[in-house]
């Protein structure tokens, strides 16, 4: 099973998806923005999956992956938004995103992703 | 001025045909008196001789009315032509200089009319014109500023209606994602409360599919309803929107023929937007037909496009509503929408994607027999069109 790293500054969301993760077997830990997420990996050690809400307060989503892609981590990612496909405006080929997900969640599409990444 | 020559002559002439007529009078009185002096006999050589000389003297009048009129007449004619003639040459000078003005005008409405709002005309020439051209410019002018305004209402629109339904999908996917982690639980809920949550997941759903379609409409009327067209087979798509509706249709006992003509050409097109309007009319004929309708759904190759059919034996779309089917929050009839549901908008945006495909919908229906709708992709790579 995977380790997860899970970034949403929606408490709620993150109880959520840290239930049906864990449910699920995987190993999850939590951030709140994208601060929280650049300090949280440790490049040394970093976790199996990224799945990153794309806007959050301060530091979003994609400004903490740039900084850790930056910083050479090739960890896989997903990103979680709130529009659905189309409004994700340019597709950050350099960031190599590797999934985005909408809200509302479809989680057996999530979990299906995730196998995938883990593999 | 000649006119009024004119005019003057007419007078004299009045005026001189009065002195005759008066002189004319006094000489017969005077002629009257001399015959009753010679009748009584007086001085009969001085009455006879006075007889004569009014007689002679209204001969004079006479002829001396008859030259004087000649000459009045003359001095009106010359009079009245020499108006008529100053009189055209200023209504020839007066048009000339009217026209020019005016069919710039008639031009400039034009293209007003046309949506050229930044049209003006030159204000000149006659002060009437020119009042006329001031007043088509103040009138472009405001309807230019209004259409400004209505433009920046307009975006304001639709950045609240992008930003609302930003905002109002996290707490719905909490909502949903709650109930269906209480569903996942089942075993521990009495009947009773599974129900319940059920509700609560069927309304969210309900709710994020409504969200949906506003979003997608609002993104349309921005411009910014964008679809990712590639190479694909109609035969796979239409079997995937199928695959998806199966347990709906199930659910009422619809009955759903397939019938796809072999080896159809591939399209360009973006599939889960096309998957996206093949669900919607397949939703459609689930909802509005009755329980073990029979539902159809035709693929076939006519000229450069790929037509899909979806086709039922429902209760038909009255002629009145099948004109408007394709505007937003046109609606089945009030009875029908309250057990239906959906959001009304569902054709209309069906419409704006398969407009950006470069391809046709349409609708025909027969009361009490059925419906059919008709959607026409091209099968050339020709439509790559990003946006409205």
């Amino acid at each position: 099973m995977a380790k997860i790293l899970i970034a949403d500054d929606s408490e709620t969301i993150l109880l959520l998806l840290r239930t049906r993760l864990e449910m699920e077997g995987h190993e999850v830990a939590t951030a709140v923005d994208g601060q929280g997420v650049v300090d949280k990996v440790d490049a040394a050690n970093p976790p199996d999956i990224l799945l990153l809400d794309a806007m959050m307060p301060g530091k979003s989503g994609i400004d903490a992956l740039r900084e850790l892609r930056a910083a050479g981590v090739e960890t896989p990612v997903l990103i979680v938004s709130a529009h659905t496909e189309g409004d994700n405006g340019t597709d950050h080929a350099d960031l190599a995103i590797d999934g985005y997900i909408s809200k509302p969640i479809d989680f057996e599409a999530l979990f299906a992703k995730i196998a995938e990444l883990a593999d | 001025m000649l006119t009024g020559l004119a005019v003057i002559g007419v007078a004299r002439f009045l005026q001189q045909r009065q002195d005759y007529e008066n002189a004319t009078a006094r000489s017969y009185q005077r002629e009257i008196v001399a015959r009753n002096r010679l009748a009584q006999g007086r001085h009969p050589a001085a009455a006879r001789a006075a007889v004569i000389s009014q007689q002679r003297r209204r001969q004079e009048l006479r002829d001396e009315i008859s030259s004087e009129t000649r000459d009045t007449a003359l001095l009106v004619g010359a009079g009245l032509i020499a108006g008529l003639t100053g009189a055209a040459l200023l209504f020839t000078g007066l048009i000339s200089s009217m026209r020019r003005p005016l069919e710039d005008l008639v031009d400039a409405s034009g293209r007003l009319a046309g949506g050229d709002l930044d049209t003006r005309v030159k204000v000149g020439g006659l002060s009437e014109t020119a009042t006329l051209g001031g007043a088509f410019n103040e009138m472009a002018e405001e309807l230019q500023r209004r259409a400004g305004e209505r433009d920046q209402l307009d975006r304001m629109k639709d950045e609240f209606v992008l930003t609302a339904s930003h905002e109002l999908r996290s707490p719905l996917t909490s909502v949903q994602g709650f109930a269906e982690l209480l569903l996942l639980e089942r075993e521990k809920l009495t009947p009773k409360q599974a129900e319940t949550v059920e509700v609560i997941l069927d309304n969210t759903r309900h709710l994020v599919r409504l969200l949906n379609d506003l979003l997608d409409l609002a993104r349309s009327d921005a411009g910014r309803l964008t679809i990712r067209p590639e190479q694909t087979g109609a035969t796979g798509l239409i079997e995937d929107a199928v695959r998806t509706m199966r347990a709906q249709l199930d659910a009422r006992g619809q009955e759903l023929s397939l019938e796809i003509e072999p080896d159809l050409p591939q399209i360009e097109a973006d599939r889960d937007r096309i998957r996206q309007v093949l669900v919607n009319l397949l939703t459609n004929a689930n909802e509005y037909c009755p329980q073990g309708a029979k539902i159809g759904v035709k693929a076939r190759r006519v000229d450069a496009e790929v037509e899909i059919d979806v086709i039922d034996d429902g209760p038909g779309i009255p002629e009145q509503q099948l004109e408007h089917i394709f505007e937003r929050f046109s609606r089945g009839d009030a009875g029908e929408t309250q057990r239906v549901g959906g959001t009304g908008l569902g054709l209309a945006i069906s419409k704006s994607l398969i407009d950006l495909h470069g391809g046709t919908i349409g609708a025909e229906s027969t009361p009490g027999e059925g419906s059919t709708f008709r959607i026409r992709l091209p099968t050339i790579a020709s439509n790559r069109v990003e946006a409205i």
